[in-house]
């Protein structure tokens, strides 16, 4: 019996190839997508879990910002951990990290660049729930100078020999710090959103003369990230009460208080100052999962659709066969088995395409989706999903057809359920709603980047080179700094530099060098200890090179000394200073650090955090710094000679001069541009699958057109026959689609207001919801189904009329 | 003269072999003649009926109507002269379920720029003259298969036809209501109206002024 089913469904599919293939066609791409969405968004909420992650938590500071708490730094003291764990019984355990980005390591006189170490407490292991690939978790993070390494950096190190005992020399402050290897960890089983590339015992951090001073700032300098975790049914909201309302001793800033977030929830919702990486979004994971569910009930609505409305061409083919004696699981049998080859088809045609998409996708979103077991691991739970929806939705179809009666059919009468035709219409209305969703919020997407990229920064980025390189053998000593200043006056010298000047951050670079602080004297005598400010240092052309404007005073004056207690503040400060008129404000003296400081300019407010959040107060000072080398690159020239053959050439100045050393270079404008990456991915990867959509939609229609005209095929003739036009008959077919269009509008403009209202919110700075965009989503919706009905319309209104009012 | 057919043939291929449907068919009808088609089934009947109805083309020969070359005529034109002196009967009467008797009446005026106040002078005309105005607001499915044939024959008339095709008119009628139909259509031809019909009925073709016999595509 399978054999005679599988035969009559494999004929039937081959003789019907354009509605096989649109139907399977269809049901790949909902497939396709669905499952690239969901494993994009399963490895975004894969951050950070492991067993028992959820009794992890992260401890940050709140700072106070005029009269209520905001969350303030995602960092927290050298003594929050134990002082919190002491106090509380609830928590268990705590671990510190003490992290580092760019750090080199010398192995036999070869450098490994570009490393992040973590120094961390021995709970580690217990705490992340790690285990060791090589070595002991209970004492390899115990003695001062122990490492523990990557198994990615233990086989580029030491390739195939066992690497515990081994040394290995961390270049820090201008020396070789011996470690020894106790241990070789897998991070590549973990994504977490403070990722590292080795860990070194936080003992080792005691014993550093280096960090000496920071020591002692127990409660005033928070450099530490600290994890707790807290025993098994603590009341996780009494917990951070009690933890909130604590005042661990008598140094702590009234300011601030300890807070509590779990661990699993820091990449995705946590967006602080100082974070560890830059952390994805809930709510653009959400927008895609959302999209992911769209396209398959979109897919999944089309294929009942398009099989019902096929089946009505084989009514007669049912009615012989129940004439002819089928019973009615027999009919509902055959037309599974035909479902279930037309889906199997679908889905491996899905996964064809995943494969062949997947690298491009990958490299679209910024991850690695490489196909191995794990990924499809990971894609073993959607494809169910969608094995058994697909299933569910090839019932549909078939118990439909197995209805019909045969006396009726055998007549050419075809049934004619109204509620079929009423729940397909909906559906029709749904598609339409979703497309017009999708389209407006692709074009909200793009108008909000579009926004963000043209809103004047205050500063000019455009070929501005920041070179960062450390030279590892020396401490920052006066030879040092002559050394350095002779790498400018080489620079300065070439043709492709138009400009050079040094600053400890730059536009784009995010918090990670610049300083937060609290507590300031103002001008007028005021202290202010409510307020988080940042500053950071530069030569004094650095304003002119990174063309900022001054509304009052100017850049600082070059001393001998190359640096002086003058400053510059940013519009933000002046009025968080209270001074109205920036002028006011020049030769005036403020107090922090217990030292005084002389304004010499207020800046125009320029985008410094990146074009997502707001101007944030700033002091700019002046100071003799040796770190970012910021190049404003001579535009004609480098066209001419290629950027390349200038970095080669800029990285030999600095190699001269710098012969043990590392060298790294970013354009800045780019770098500026990743500060909003995840809006840029996302207004990447919704357009496609909005396009997908719009394609599955358009075929579902297609298939509920057909639908339609067999049903219309004798009014069409009858109309005809009495002299309608064949513009007469188009009107008449198209005018109930563009009223379920219009319908889907009045239903899809508060949907998708409300949904990119939501999203907007995101943004500091955020463009209008104009009218025109959803105008446009609708009138573009309408466009794409008029054209998908009138291809099948037109053909049934010049169909001759005698075709479909035959008699016999 | 309302028609001319000269030398009428129309064919289709089918396995490589030319299948003639109607061969050289030459046919002469006056303004207020009623003619009966008759013949087997595949004899060409409909076909016939069809091509003198515009609705289908043929592949040779000549058809002029009323002075006009119809085999020369665009398809628009086409379809302007038979809007506008042609009515078509059927046998399973083709009307619009979703429509009642008035709309189904209507229907015809609407494709032919007729005003709405002119649209409902003839409407009310011709419920009257069809003794139907107690049916106008039923649909179709609330009526007999005869009260649907006299709408069916209403609606072809309503716009003054010089010509009415019928296929089979009462085809799907019992004998009582086969014979009002066929006196409708004598009374109708005694007003002026020309009327062919395709029929199998001897007695119905009877009605008729004139009989063609047709077999295998050719008039005997």
């Amino acid at each position: 019996m399978f054999k005679l089913y599988l035969k009559i469904a494999v004929r039937y599919l081959l003789k019907n190839k354009l509605y096989s293939f649109i139907n399977v066609f269809g049901l790949a791409i909902g497939v396709m997508s669905f499952i690239m969405i969901m494993c994009y968004v399963s490895m975004e909420w894969s951050y950070d879990k492991f067993e028992e992650s959820h009794l992890v938590h992260r401890v940050f500071m709140d700072y106070i910002e005029g009269d209520q708490f905001v969350p303030g730094d995602a960092n927290s003291y050298q003594l929050s951990g134990a002082t919190l764990t002491e106090k509380f019984p609830e928590i268990e355990s705590y671990v510190r990290f003490r992290r580092f980005d760019e750090q080199n390591f010398v192995v036999d006189r070869q450098v490994y660049d570009d490393q992040i170490i973590s120094m961390v407490d021995p709970t580690y292991f217990d705490i992340f729930n790690q285990k060791l690939v090589l070595g002991n978790e209970s004492t390899a993070l115990v003695e001062p100078f122990s490492i523990v390494i990557s198994e990615v950096l233990a086989n580029t190190v030491f390739g195939r020999e066992n690497p515990i005992g081994k040394k290995v020399e961390l270049a820090f402050d201008g020396q070789f710090l011996p470690l020894t290897v106790t241990g070789v960890i897998d991070f590549s089983n973990r994504r977490t959103h403070i990722p590292t590339d080795c860990l070194i015992s936080l003992s080792s951090y005691f014993n550093l003369p280096y960090f000496e001073r920071e020591r002692q700032n127990v409660w005033t300098q928070n450099e530490f990230y600290t994890y707790l975790k807290v025993r098994k049914g603590t009341d996780l909201a009494d917990l951070n009460a009690k933890v909130m309302a604590f005042k661990p001793g008598e140094d702590i800033h009234e300011f601030e208080r300890h807070h509590l977030e779990p661990l699993e929830s820091i990449h995705l919702n946590s967006n602080k100052p100082y974070e560890a990486q830059a952390n994805g979004s809930a709510s653009s994971v959400k927008m895609l999962a959302l999209i992911a569910l769209i396209t398959m009930l979109l897919s999944w609505i089309n294929y009942a659709n398009l099989t019902t409305s096929k089946s009505m061409e084989r009514a007669k083919e049912i009615g012989v066969r129940k004439v002819v004696g089928a019973g009615r699981h027999q009919l509902v049998g055959q037309f599974l088995f035909e479902s279930f080859v037309l889906n199997t088809a679908a889905i491996l045609l899905g996964i064809v395409l995943i494969l062949l998409v997947l690298p491009t996708f990958s490299s679209f979103v910024g991850y690695d989706f490489s196909l191995n077991g794990k990924t499809l691991r990971q894609l073993l739970p959607y494809l169910l999903i969608v094995l058994f929806g697909t299933s569910l939705v090839s019932f549909l179809p078939s118990f439909a057809i197995s209805k019909y009666k045969p006396t009726s059919v055998l007549k050419g009468k075809l049934a004619n359920s109204g509620s079929g035709l009423f729940l397909r219409r909906t559906l029709l209305t749904g598609q339409f709603i979703a497309t017009i969703c999708l389209l407006s919020g692709t074009f909200i997407a793009f108008k909000q980047i579009d926004y963000l990229k043209n809103r004047p920064l205050g500063t000019n980025l455009n070929q501005v080179l920041a070179i960062k390189g450390q030279a590892i053998n020396r401490s920052k000593d006066s030879l040092f700094h002559r050394d350095f200043n002779v790498v400018l006056e080489e620079l300065k010298k070439k043709n492709y530099v138009a400009d050079i000047t040094v600053a400890s951050t730059y536009p784009g670079e995010d918090y990670g060098n610049a300083n937060s602080n609290v507590g300031i004297q103002y001008v007028d005598g005021t202290v202010d200890e409510k307020h988080i400010w940042y500053n950071y240092a530069v030569w004094p052309n650095y304003f002119d090179l990174m063309e900022m404007d001054f509304v009052a005073g100017g850049p600082f004056h070059q001393t001998s000394q190359k640096k002086s207690k003058n400053i510059v503040v940013n519009e933000t400060m002046a009025k968080l200073m209270g001074v109205h008129n920036p002028q006011n404000l020049i030769g005036k003296t403020t107090v922090f650090w217990g030292e005084n400081w002389q304004i010499v300019g207020v800046l125009k407010d320029y985008s410094h955090f990146g074009i997502k959040s707001l101007a944030k107060p700033i002091i700019v000072r002046h100071n003799n710094i040796s770190q970012n080398i910021l190049i404003k690159l001579n535009e004609q020239v480098i066209n001419l000679a290629g950027i390349d053959n200038a970095l080669q050439d800029i990285e030999s100045v600095w190699r001269d001069v710098f012969p043990m050393s590392t060298f790294n270079y970013k354009f800045v404008d780019s770098q500026f541009e990743a500060t909003y990456a995840d809006e840029q991915r996302l207004a990447k990867v919704f357009p496609i699958f909005t396009l997908l959509s719009i394609l599955i939609a358009s075929l579902g229609l297609f298939g509920l057109t057909s639908y339609t005209l067999i049903q219309r095929t004798k009014e069409i003739g009858i109309r005809k026959v009495n002299g309608a036009s064949i513009a007469q008959i188009l009107q008449l077919l198209n005018q109930n689609f563009v009223k379920w269009v219009g319908l889907a509008f009045i239903i899809a403009v508060p949907i998708s207001w409300f949904a990119m209202d939501r999203w907007l919110q995101g943004f500091a700075y955020r463009t209008n919801l104009s009218w025109w965009v959803f105008a446009l989503a609708g009138v573009m919706t309408l466009l794409i189904a008029l054209l998908t009905v009138s291809w099948q319309s037109f053909k049934a209104a010049t169909t001759n009329p005698i075709e479909s009012l035959r008699d016999e | 003269m309302l028609l001319q057919l000269n030398n009428i043939f129309k064919w289709v291929n089918s396995g490589g072999q030319r299948v003639f449907l109607l061969k050289d068919i030459n046919l002469n009808v006056e303004e207020g003649e009623f003619i009966s088609v008759m013949g087997p089934s595949g004899s060409g009947k409909s076909t016939l009926l069809n091509v003198i109805g515009m609705l289908d083309g043929f592949d040779e020969g000549e058809y002029h109507f009323l002075d006009e070359s119809v085999h020369s005529l665009k398809e628009k034109h086409r379809a302007n002269l038979y809007k506008e002196y042609i009515g078509f009967v059927f046998q399973s009467y083709h009307l619009l379920d979703e429509l009642t008797v008035k709309e189904n009446l209507e229907m015809p005026l609407l494709y032919k720029k007729f005003k709405g106040s002119e649209r409902k002078a003839m409407v009310a005309d011709m419920l009257d003259r069809f003794n139907i105005v107690g049916k106008k607001d039923l649909f179709p499915a609330q009526l007999s298969g005869g009260q649907q044939q006299l709408v069916g024959i209403a609606r072809a008339l309503i716009s003054n036809p010089k010509l009415i095709l019928a296929d089979e008119p009462t085809g799907n009628l019992n004998s009582a209501q086969g014979e009002e139909i066929m006196e409708l259509f004598k009374a109708l031809n005694e007003e002026g109206v020309t009327i062919i019909q395709v029929t199998h009925s001897e007695k119905n073709a009877a009605y008729g002024s004139r009989i063609i016999n047709l077999l295998d595509g050719r008039m005997v």
